[in-house]
């Protein structure tokens, strides 16, 4: 195994992190008591900032950050990855480094959902398209949002663009990009399928145009 | 020739979420136990030689090895303990390694409690918390969770096997309305009613094909059960134990997108299984356990199933996975009812993850407790009434099942001879 040289960091207060982000660390914040007198809860109150360490998968990350789409491919059997592997996954090429690769900002969808619940970060902006797509000739597909549709018209295999944040945006996270319907796609005649998922979303954004 | 693996008795805590009487899980475990040594009056703690627990996250309770306070709590100290954790597979994988314990001969009784405390967050943060058993790398916060996930790997499966959104929704019905003769069960205890399938296709949106009440429950609740020798199932219970006859054990990849050409797969089943629409994993977990319990014929050697109902459309998925019926089969064998409690193999008697409740590290747990119930004759004791009872059950089969389906385990229990 070849040695690495330590990469080196900027100091604390240098790096690109809005102090927002700053640890509260535990507390107990206050209590309830049933009114029967019998149960007691305690709140209970925990922010921790991470930081993760990405190691030899850090030019995915950082290519985000120049708008472009790097993934990897293995020198011994030419299969290629976005989500990247940094090693091959087939037993026969031996854990095989693969080697960093541009890939085009075009893809083809796999399977897609239309979410109307979320996680808590996610609720504003329901519904949402949330499609599978292989990038380019990657093995492996891809996880991310489909916009520029009405969430009922999203298909299988239908082609699509990858579009990035502006630059001043991005934070080098799978969130700097989504998908979009490729140039020149048209949306599909409306169907009773695309009805039902129609009808199902309605009441989505009712819901969500009372959060605050 | 390996040790046989018993269970000679188990218990789970009503599940439920919000305020319960239940918050409390030493409590609750020590309870649990307290209802086996009811219902086995010769099981002695005494008699255990480890203890296996069963914890997904200590993100619910902010409680580093919570085990170290449940297992001081029932008065085990000095006896060797472990956790096992393996997402929505963690109870499976305890009951594997408790099983490995006896067949290897160092152990003789294993006890196993599992728990989660799912109701100390809210449900949005509570689904963000289980999202980052994703690969947060790749795919936290592209407004996925696991809901979302399934659903795209749903949409497509139904796509391809002509199943419809009326024929998942009759699952997500059946086990809600089993769950209803079951007190213990969360949908008993808070929504109580029976639903019927325009219930279910009403309700609100999750992620399409999925529906409110195609998903499982979020849930706090503990399980506990005893795993043993035969020799040591003879002494305390001769006439009310269970043989674990076949254990399978199997792995996915954790992004689902990275299934389609998986070299791996396409060695075992060929190109093309399992794409991101079959649980690979569950096929060959089962392959595993049927293959060492002799099972060849499964839909008409297996009575009965307590398998793991993340999603309506996930337990129609495991159907086919378990070699129950195949592509051409699938949407007609949903139509006639099969697994209905009046179908050739019922599943999830007991009400499951959408009936039963979901506190993950107690889930497996929980579905083989009702599995050793039903073949042990205890279902009219544990339950409301006989309606839940599967006549003459001698074997079921039990599933656990993690990720989007990336560690599956599945069990074949047998009433004993
Ligand atoms: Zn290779």
């Amino acid at each position: 195994m070849e040695d690495r040289p330590k990469p080196k960091f900027p100091a604390e207060g240098q790096v690109n992190l809005p102090t927002e982000s700053a640890e509260t660390g535990l507390e107990f914040t206050g209590y309830e008591i049933s009114a029967d007198g019998n149960y007691f809860n305690q709140f209970m109150h925990y922010d921790q900032l991470y930081r993760l360490r990405h190691g030899v998968n850090s030019r995915f990350f950082m290519e985000l950050l120049n708008g472009r789409i790097f993934g990897t491919r293995c020198p011994r059997c030419g299969d290629s990855f976005v989500p990247p592997r940094t090693n091959c996954w087939r037993l026969d090429c031996r854990l095989q480094p693969t080697e960093w690769v541009e890939f085009p900002p075009t893809a083809k969808v796999h399977t897609w959902t239309v979410a109307g619940w979320s996680g808590r970060s996610s609720l504003k902006r329901l519904p949402l398209v949330l499609v599978y797509a292989f990038i380019g000739d990657s093995k492996v597909a891809i996880a991310n949002e489909l916009h520029g549709i009405e969430p009922w018209q999203a298909e299988f295999g239908m082609p699509l663009k990858v579009v990035f944040r502006n630059a001043g945006e991005r934070v080098g996270a799978v969130t700097d990009f989504w998908f979009e319907p490729a140039d020149g796609w048209r949306p599909p005649r409306m169907n009773a399928e695309r009805k039902r998922i129609k009808a199902l979303v309605e009441p989505v954004y009712a819901w969500v145009a009372t959060m605050k | 020739m390996t040790r046989k693996v018993c269970i000679i008795g188990g218990a789970t805590t009503p599940f439920d979420y919000g305020p319960s009487g239940w918050e409390n899980p030493e409590n609750g475990a020590a309870e649990c136990v307290r209802e086996v040594q009811e219902d086995v009056p010769e099981f002695h703690l005494r008699d255990v030689d480890l203890m296996v627990y069963s914890h997904f996250s200590v993100h619910f309770a902010h409680q580093l090895a919570g085990e170290w306070i449940v297992h001081d709590h029932l008065g085990l100290v000095g006896l060797p303990h472990f956790r096992v954790e393996n997402g929505g597979n963690t109870g499976g994988s305890a009951l594997y390694a408790a099983a490995l314990a006896i067949m290897s001969g160092h152990h003789d009784v294993v006890g196993i409690v599992g728990w989660e405390t799912m109701d100390s967050v809210s449900q949005s943060q509570g689904s963000e918390f289980i999202a980052m058993a994703s690969d947060i790398r790749y795919e936290l916060l592209v407004g996925g969770i696991y809901p979302i996930y399934y659903a795209a790997m749903a949409n497509k499966w139904m796509r391809e096997n002509r199943v419809t959104e009326e024929d998942v929704a009759a699952i997500g019905a059946k086990n809600r309305n089993n769950a209803m003769d079951n007190p213990k069960a969360q949908w008993y205890r808070t929504e109580h009613r029976h639903i019927t399938v325009d219930d279910v296709m009403g309700s609100k949106l999750i992620a399409y094909p999925i529906k409110k009440y195609d998903c499982c429950l979020m849930s706090r609740g503990v399980a506990f059960m005893v795993v043993c020798t035969e020799e040591y199932a003879r002494k305390v219970n001769p006439d009310g134990y269970v043989t674990i006859d076949g254990i399978g054990l199997s792995s996915c990849t954790i992004r689902a997108g990275d299934r389609p050409n998986y070299p791996a797969w396409a060695e075992r089943y060929g190109p093309g299984y399992p794409d991101m629409t079959e649980f690979g994993a569950c096929r060959q977990s089962a392959d595993f356990a049927y293959r060492m319990a002799g099972i060849d014929d499964p839909l008409h050697q297996i009575d009965f199933g307590e398998i793991h109902d993340a999603f309506s459309t996930s337990e129609a998925q495991i159907y086919k996975a378990l070699y129950l019926t195949d592509t051409d089969g699938v949407a007609q064998f949903l139509r006639d009812g099969e697994t209905e409690l009046t179908g050739s193999i019922p599943m999830n008697p007991g009400g499951g993850l959408m009936g039963y409740g979901h506190p993950v590290g107690a889930t497996g747990l929980m579905s083989a407790v009702e599995a050793y119930y039903q073949l042990c004759g205890m279902i009219p004791k544990k339950h409301l009434s006989k309606r839940t009872e599967v006549p003459d059950a001698g074997c079921g089969i039990v599933n656990s099942h993690a990720g989007t389906g990336t560690s599956i385990s599945n069990f074949i229990l047998r009433r004993c001879a």
